[in-house]
């Protein structure tokens, strides 16, 4: 079985495993890290998702060998090493952007990309950015609000 | 701790605030404890293979090659099971069949025996080591099914000639009811001014909660322990205690962890939980299934499928006389008992809704398909009432010409009316149903309305208002709830309240409303509340469904707090040396009145035997609440391509005494979205030749996305409280989506038969059937409104 070296939440780490194995079953498995959900079978709910170099992706369509070298972030490298949680994470809280909490790890991390390469998006922009993933609870209200508030915590700080 | 927390938390965390849920903390870490999340070592995986056609004779199940393959431990047909003892999934009664007798459902068994009566119905079980191994293994098992053909829709079924699904409903009618009066409606319409006629669908929904089932069984001190996602443990573990040979309700302990989303589709027993449970007796080793999406589309209980010929009989003042209703529901070939109450009775508990209605003629028949089973799902036989009223309302403003507020506003039961009792024997303790939707007549600007029409139409678009009134049942009549209070404290003072109850979180919050409540009571800070829920050990009792657990268990918590304070200011007597009746409690610590003596309440619980304070307490509602609404929307129609959007969206909820305004906020925009997508986009589809499943993922079912409408006007009317639970709460769990879909709906045909010009198709528009899509919508436009609905 191959053996692969990557980062996982800021460490640097490897697995050996099937060749076939997917990202998220590496991910939910042998590292333990349940944060990240499965909610279907086809790409389309988006509770996997997570970074991989900063970009979102839906661990349940990556081969684990593909984080080969890479550096994968999932929603437990979200809060800082101290335990203070994310921008989005608190915003999550704050605007009751999340119920049952499935969906809440795969959509943090959708925010966490757009935010990083949108730091000020519009509504609209929110919308579109968070389309891949479904949540059945909130109805989006508050998940939106959450990433703009979000935003503007994450840009007061940049500018502090 | 110390003190000027204790002084302010009631009046910072206690009922009516605003606070973070104490959910919240380990879910945004993905520190959550979902069903599959929990690995035991050891654990192994089960594969069922299910049936790949319809309807068929299952002739064999060859498993000797999938036993034969690496890491296979294991293969489970439905003949192992029969001859292991275990009996079929406890079947759906309680109704009767056209001709008087008993209703007759196909056996349930856990792994298909004989038949087989839908795609996906189980047909054995692979356990293996792994997930992939136990694949493997599934595509291995050689399953000989003579097909047979099939049917799936409950007009179909019922038709002259239609295949039969079991020889135990003839023509494929399982049970039917009657209610009303037949006699007295017939005259009533004979002698209306005026009459108008619907035919409806209430299409087939997936409930989709986004953490599908999953079930972890293992044997555990010579005890089988079951981990699932489910709302109701204790119905679960008495399901399981039926059903597996040698178990009793004493010998199981059914555990649930966080449950992401419910819906009512975790309400039931699924024959998955007992192969898997029955797997884990038998190989004595954690055995876990996690459903897939499909598995979930397929066998998890689809909600709604209610088609309906509806006619509404009214005086030339536009007084509604009677109301008459011809419906078929289509509930499977598995019916859970739920799946059939719901459409034959819970449904007709409110279908005159708000209105000052008491002739009815009800004929309502569960039909038996080639289909999943129907069950729960959010509003449960209520948004099925209220589509079908409300779309007559609108149906007759238009008949009569007149304002279709203006037509409810006629028939609303009055104040003074109260306790007012409906046609079906319900009733309701209070509302004030006009005042309520004076509030959302002005917060739409429903007067405003002609120049926003007018706006829309100089942009090409057509624009419609649609309007909702209506009252839900909360409570699903299980009214009472225990909760038992432990104070603690350990060896550095720290203390805590946990609270245990046999209701289930699902995603509702409902930990931090009970929190709320005895925060309210204790005058301790939130974060020393812990809310105990999820194993059957613990606590036992109806679960959580119908919108219930806040008014029955957070009145339990009420009572269980006071009871535990009540007791512990007996042993702050002894440890004080004053009688009980000098004592007064305050934020969390007693004191002797007038002097400075006292001590904190861990400090007491730290100084019992065992360090702990032990109290219950029970509260029972006396009736269901019944919360009330009006919901408006506007929506905006391209008239080229039928493409349509909500444009606003105003409510005034009357949910009598709110604990927590911001979930309670969520529930209802939520749950108006789960409304919008029955309204807008979803659908479960069968194909009628092959009763294949065509919308068996989320790129063939429709689910809202976040790109969807959001801008929620959504108000709170607090001044009516419920009277009959001590709360004075009313549900509020499906309230938004009960309200939302038929708001909609009635928009988008007001769109339509006005028009551009006023102009437009007129009642013709009313033909139009969910799901709105875009497709659907272009067709009204050339007056192509599908299919006969009924006969």
């Amino acid at each position: 079985m191959p053996v692969i070296d990557f980062q996982i939440n800021g460490r640097a780490t490897s697995a050996d495993i099937e060749p076939a194995t997917l990202l998220v079953d590496l991910l939910r498995g042998p590292l333990g890290l349940t944060g990240t959900h499965q909610g279907c079978d086809t790409a389309q709910c988006g509770c996997c998702t997570v970074l991989l170099d900063g970009h979102s992706v839906k661990a349940c369509s990556v081969l684990a060998v593909q984080a080969a070298g890479r550096s994968v972030t999932t929603v437990e490298g979200l809060a800082r090493p101290d335990g203070a949680l994310h921008p989005v994470q608190e915003a999550f809280i704050a605007c009751h952007g999340l119920q049952c909490g499935f969906c809440t790890p795969g959509m943090m991390m959708s925010a966490t990309c757009l935010l990083q390469h949108n730091p000020q998006p519009s509504d609209a922009e929110i919308a579109h950015a968070l389309e891949g993933n479904l949540c059945r609870c909130t109805g989006y209200v508050n998940i939106v609000a959450a990433v703009r508030q979000a935003a503007q915590v994450m840009s007061r700080k940049e500018t502090a | 701790m110390n003190a000027p927390d204790f002084a302010f938390s009631a009046g910072r965390f206690g009922s009516g605030q605003a606070v973070r849920r104490i959910e919240d903390p380990a879910l945004v870490q993905g520190q959550g404890r979902f069903t599959d999340d929990v690995a035991p070592a050891g654990q192994v995986f089960v594969r069922f293979v299910r049936s790949s056609v319809a309807h068929g004779t299952l002739n064999s199940v060859d498993t000797a090659a999938a036993l034969a393959m690496p890491g296979v431990l294991a293969v489970y047909t439905g003949a192992d099971l029969l001859a292991a003892g275990v009996k079929p999934l406890p079947p759906a009664a309680g109704f009767k069949r056209p001709d008087g007798q008993p209703m007759s459902t196909p056996p349930k068994h856990a792994l298909a025996v004989g038949m087989v009566r839908f795609v996906g119905e189980p047909v054995a079980a692979v356990v293996a080591s792994s997930r992939q191994a136990a694949r493997a293994a599934a595509d291995a098992v050689g399953v000989d099914i003579e097909p047979l053909p099939s049917v799936s829709g409950a007009l179909q079924a019922t038709a002259a000639g239609a295949v039969q699904v079991w020889d135990g409903a003839p023509g494929n009618v399982l049970a039917e009811a009657r209610h009303g009066d037949a006699a007295a409606t017939e005259a009533a319409f004979a002698a209306a001014a005026h009459r108008v006629q619907l035919d409806l669908v209430n299409q087939r929904l997936a409930p989709s909660t986004m953490e599908p089932r999953a079930v972890l069984a293992h044997v555990e001190g010579g005890r089988l322990t079951v981990r699932l996602s489910s709302q109701m443990p204790t119905g679960v573990r008495g399901g399981l205690a039926a059903t597996l040979p040698g178990q009793t309700t004493e010998s199981i302990r059914v555990l649930v962890g966080d449950v992401g989303g419910g819906f009512g589709m975790k309400t039931a027993l699924y024959p998955e939980d007992v192969v898997v449970a029955f797997a884990a007796l038998q190989l004595q080793r954690p055995v876990k299934w996690q459903a897939e999406r499909l598995e979930d589309f397929l066998t998890a209980v689809h909600g709604r499928d209610l088609l309906s010929r509806a006619e509404m009989a009214l005086d030339a003042s536009g007084k509604v006389l009677a109301l008459r209703i011809r419906s078929l529901a289509n509930v499977g070939a598995y019916p859970t008992g739920a799946g059939v109450a719901i459409q034959l009775l819970i449904g007709p508990w409110v279908t005159t809704s708000i209105y000052d209605i008491q002739t009815i003629d009800l004929q309502i028949s569960a039909v038996l398909t080639h289909t999943a089973a129907t069950g729960a799902y959010r509003g449960a036989g209520r948004p099925e009432a209220i589509y079908t009223l409300e779309r007559l309302m609108d149906a007759a403003a238009r008949e009569l010409q007149l304002d279709p507020a203006e037509l409810r506003r006629r028939n609303m039961i009055r104040p003074a009316q109260m306790p007012y009792r409906n046609p079906m024997a319900q009733t309701y303790d209070s509302g004030q149903f006009e005042r309520i939707l004076d509030q959302g007549l002005a917060l739409a600007d429903w007067n405003g309305f002609a120049a926003r029409r007018e706006a829309s139409r100089a942009a090409g678009k057509l624009r419609g208002r649609g309007i909702a009134t209506f009252l839900e049942w909360t409570g699903g009549n299980a009214l009472e709830e225990h909760v038992k209070v432990r104070i603690t404290a350990d060896a550095k003072g720290q203390g805590w309240v946990e609270l245990t109850s046999a209701t289930m979180g699902m995603g509702q919050g409902i930990a931090t409303s009970y929190a709320q409540l005895a925060v309210e009571v204790f005058g301790v800070p939130i974060e020393r509340i812990r809310i105990l829920q999820g194993d059957t050990d613990m606590a036992n009792g109806f679960g959580s469904a119908g919108s219930r657990s806040l008014f029955t268990g957070g009145a339990a918590v009420r009572v269980a707090s006071q009871s535990a304070v009540d007791a512990a200011k007996d042993l702050a007597a002894l440890a004080l040396e004053a009688p009980a009746a000098d004592l007064e409690y305050n934020a969390g610590r007693f004191s002797v009145v007038g002097t400075d003596l006292g001590i904190d309440l861990f400090d007491l619980a730290g100084k019992q035997a065992g360090a702990v304070i032990t109290a219950a307490g029970s509260a029972k509602a006396s009736a269901p609440s019944w919360p009330n609404a009006c919901h408006i929307c506007e929506v905006e129609v391209d008239a080229a391509t039928g493409a349509l959007e909500i444009v606003a969206y105003a409510s005034v909820n009357d949910i009598g005494r709110v604990v927590s305004p911001t979930i309670v906020r969520g529930q209802i925009e939520g749950g108006a979205v789960q409304g919008i997508g029955q309204a807008l986009c979803e659908r479960i589809a069968y194909d009628p030749e092959s009763g294949q499943l065509l919308s068996a993922s989320y790129m063939d079912y429709a689910l809202p996305h976040a790109d969807g409408f959001r801008g929620f006007k959504t108000v709170f009317d607090q001044s009516v409280p419920c009277l009959t639970n001590s709360l004075g709460a009313k549900g509020v769990g499906e309230l938004g989506t009960i309200g939302a879909t038929p708001a909609v709906v009635n928009a988008v045909v007001d769109a339509l038969a006005h028009g551009l010009d006023g102009h437009g198709l007129g009642r013709a528009a009313e033909q139009l059937q969910m799901p709105l899509t875009g497709e659907t919508v272009w067709r009204g436009l050339q007056r192509d409104f599908g299919p006969a609905v009924m006969r």
